[in-house]
């Protein structure tokens, strides 16, 4: 793509995220998330090859229903209580229906079902800034709304970790694996989001290093199948060791990093008296991490002088800038016993 | 406390920066240093409760035999692995043993935690390395499911202990061992009460393993390599009753009527998993159905929570993590000259490896319960306290110690008595680190007939 049409719309991505969180209207907010589509597109059906376009479509049809539904909710909040504020919108009928469509633009269970599509056709940088940066924007206005009523959020939260597990259990690609882990993850998030908004930031953030990590280890060896993971330890030996790590710290399992919002989610949970909610969640989180298991053992523990899993590629020379990368893979494995510094941090 | 920490985890660089010519050396010689050092918390008085203080991390009667028992562990499994992995790069030995050692770490960690969430965290924290190990330095295309069943197992017992322990925060407060017994445990509704107690069991249960989920022990056991079974069946399995015996103490007074099913279950287990053990045909998982079966009877002693059950559970658990490791370092001996686990496959050893047949001898002796063997004193005060608190119990551990010496005979029969196969052609003689593998093994099992004080928990 050429630089001055790619760097237009790297820099629209970037102002339509930043309009969303300037914003106090409702107006605003809403083109800014629209902004941030239409940039997209073009990114995502950049190489012109017909899975591109296609996954490209069914983003777009995704993402303009819930745009739309978007501005008719807030409109008719604003026709039946006069409010256009953000920050004043009512629990009503009006609010649960821009929760929905919020739900439906970041690809929360039950309105999920794009998600997995898209990413599949997706190059993997595309898809980062799919898991990542897209979900900043709507994360934010349902962080603005202030949730008091916890039900809508409790019901989305389980069946997206339930549906972001159960989901990945039959897939070999990578990316609609991928794809079902941001569902179970922006499940845990939106499950505490109406008891402790900080504690949902600090999951989003948490989950945002964990993939970046992740997706920057598939992106050095252009892994896209499980079967392309095999063939790791030929390439870059010391993914083999820490990309099990980062695929068990998505899991959530101690002392590793991803293990942090998971326990302090589930003690802001017990502290509401939900302890059953929380044993739900945690056991449900089980699903994605066997699915998890499964490609760190594709990738680590079948190695040779085991039986090879997959045929042996061609192994080209790609330049490596692993620097951020480096930084990302420490932090999603060390960062756990740093938890009170990081919960001084955040606005608690 | 931390002068047994800070060494284990520095051996973490030492073991990437060695030269691959001083590798096994180093590392086997400062794990021994340390474990030698660690020798000192033995000596604190048994009296006076929590002792090595500081803030996070303390040793009492209880957890120092075990942690005295995790340093222990770590130059024999180094000691026991050193054949299997001559063959491989260097790095992968540096990475095995570094596996070892941070699993080192963290069971110190967990023995030493005097809060329960650092308990859980570390409790947790070793299946990573054991899977790795497991999955990764296995033989078999089985091991693949053996790690699963061990993460997965594990894990579904050990989160609802995670929201228990939360819940028990919420209500006092504090999570500390110094504070929790004595503070009073109120539960309004009596049915959260009973979920909430299984809750906190649940986790331990599955790890000791009891008998209804212990579904995982024979295949982790049996795919993994030697420093695998060993560190499994000699400590992680006893991590599962140390975090019984502490959490026991705070789930009163509910516990007499709730625990009846596990006991129950517990001695079930003790006799079905024997009876299993002389059907077994694979030495391997023989030898860890004999751990089920043991660690039974752990569970019963644990659960009734009489002061002679802690200690012959306590006993038990530390004579059969040696007893069990010793029995898989044997069974190590046979695979690796025939890289088989069938028994049938390796008989008549007496006569081909004599020197081995000693220590088959003394290891099956411990693992019937032979007096004056430590394993003997555990079993004996865990029956006499269970008859003293059902005297019906005592059909169930009878059989039980009838049944564990016909398998423990069974196995010592087939390997070293009866015909030499005719395929065994050239069999190599015993090396003498395998010699001095058994010995330190043996040595300390031997040597505690003299001294079972240390083992006795807060009884002495």
């Amino acid at each position: 793509m050429a630089p001055p049409i790619y760097s237009a719309l790297i820099i629209s991505l970037g102002l339509g995220t930043t309009m969303t969180f300037a914003s106090t209207h409702w107006y605003l907010a809403w083109m800014g998330i629209e902004i941030n589509t239409l940039a997209i597109i073009p990114l995502m059906s950049q190489n012109h090859i017909p899975r591109a376009t296609e996954a490209t479509t069914k983003y777009f049809f995704a993402q303009a229903t819930a745009s739309a539904t978007l501005l008719f909710a807030s409109i008719s909040n604003a026709f039946l209580t006069g409010e256009w504020d953000i920050l004043q919108t009512p629990n009503t009928l009006t609010y649960s229906l821009i929760t929905l469509a919020l739900a439906m633009k970041i690809g929360l269970a039950p309105l999920h079902s794009w998600m997995p599509e898209v990413m599949q056709g997706l190059s993997l940088l595309t898809g980062l800034i799919l898991s990542t940066w897209q979900k900043l924007a709507p994360l934010y206005l349902i962080y603005q709304i202030q949730p008091t009523n916890s039900n809508i959020f409790i019901v989305l939260g389980l069946l997206s970790i339930i549906v972001g597990g159960w989901g990945g259990f039959n897939q070999v690609q990578l990316r609609k694996i991928l794809a079902y882990s941001s569902i179970a993850h922006l499940g845990w998030m939106i499950l505490i989001l109406s008891f402790s908004p900080p504690l949902a930031l600090l999951t989003i953030l948490i989950y945002l290093l964990m993939t970046f990590s992740l997706f920057s280890s598939f992106m050095l060896t252009r892994a896209t199948h499980i079967n392309s993971l095999a063939t790791t330890w030929a390439k870059i030996p010391i993914l083999t060791i820490s990309t099990p790590l980062i695929l068990l710290s998505l899991g959530g399992l101690p002392p590793l990093t991803g293990f942090m919002p998971k326990w302090l989610i589930l003690q802001e949970l017990t502290k509401q008296d939900l302890a059953p909610i929380a044993t739900l969640a945690a056991l449900s989180s089980l699903f994605s991490l066997y699915f998890y298991l499964r490609l760190s053992y594709a990738m680590t523990l079948t190695m040779p002088p085991n039986n090879p899993a997959g045929t042996l590629p061609w192994r080209l020379n790609p330049r490596h800038n692993t620097t951020l990368m480096s930084l990302a893979t420490t932090s999603t494995i060390c960062l756990l016993p740093v938890t009170p510094a990081i919960m001084a941090m955040l606005p608690l | 406390m931390l002068k047994i920490l800070l060494p284990s985890i520095l051996l973490l660089p030492s073991t990437w920066l060695i030269s691959p010519k001083y590798l096994w050396t180093t590392t086997l010689s400062y794990s021994l240093l340390i474990a030698s050092a660690s020798l000192m918390w033995l000596a604190a008085p048994a009296e006076t409760g929590w002792s090595f203080l500081n803030c996070l991390m303390a040793s009492d009667p209880i957890s120092t035999p075990l942690l005295v028992l995790t340093c222990w562990l770590l130059p024999l499994m180094i000691l026991a692995s050193q054949n299997h992995l001559m063959l491989e790069p260097t790095n992968r030995q540096r990475t095995f043993i570094s596996l070892l050692i941070s699993l080192q770490i963290f069971l110190i960690l967990a023995f030493s935690a005097t809060e329960l969430i650092m308990f859980y965290i570390m409790f947790e924290a070793t299946l990573i390395p054991t899977l790795i190990i497991i999955t990764r330095w296995g033989n078999q295309m089985e091991r693949l499911n053996a790690g699963t069943y061990f993460l997965f197992y594990t894990l579904a017992g050990s989160l609802p202990l995670l929201i228990a322990l939360l819940l028990l925060q919420n209500s006092t407060g504090t999570l500390s061992f110094f504070t929790i017994p004595y503070l009073p445990l109120t539960c309004s509704d009596p049915w959260a009460h009973k979920i909430w107690w299984t809750a906190c069991l649940l986790a331990f249960l599955v790890k000791m393993p009891l008998y209804g989920a212990h579904l995982w022990l024979p295949k982790a056991h049996v795919e993994a390599p030697i420093a695998g079974s060993m560190v499994l069946a000699a400590v992680l399995l006893k991590l599962g009753g140390y975090g019984m015996m502490r959490i026991l103490i705070i789930l009163d007074p509910i516990s007499k009527e709730l625990s009846y099913p596990f006991i129950i279950l517990a001695l079930w287990g003790v006799i079905m998993t024997g009876s299993i053990c002389l059907r077994q045909t694979d030495l391997k998982a023989l030898i860890a159905y004999s751990s089920v079966s043991h660690m039974g009877l752990v569970a019963a002693a644990i659960l009734i929570q009489t002061p002679w059950a802690f200690t012959g559970a306590l006993i038990l658990m530390i004579a059969h993590g040696l007893t069990s490791s010793a029995l898989f370092c044997l069974a190590n001996t046979n695979y690796e000259r025939t890289h088989s686990r069938t028994m049938l496959l390796a008989r008549g050893l007496q006569t081909l490896l004599p020197l081995t047949a000693v220590w088959w001898f003394i290891a099956t002796l411990a693992n019937l319960a032979l007096p004056p063997l430590p394993n003997l004193m555990g079993e004996l005060m865990i029956i006499t306290s269970l008859f003293k608190w059902s005297m019906w119990t005592l059909i169930l551990t009878g059989l039980g110690t009838l049944i564990t010496a016909g398998y423990s005979l069974y196995m010592f029969l087939t390997t070293q008595h009866g015909p030499i196969p005719n395929h065994l052609i050239s069999i190599n003689p015993p090396h003498s680190r395998e010699h001095l593998l058994l010995t330190l093994h043996l040595l300390p099992l031997l040597l505690l007939i003299l001294k079972p004080e240390l083992l006795w928990g807060w009884s002495a």
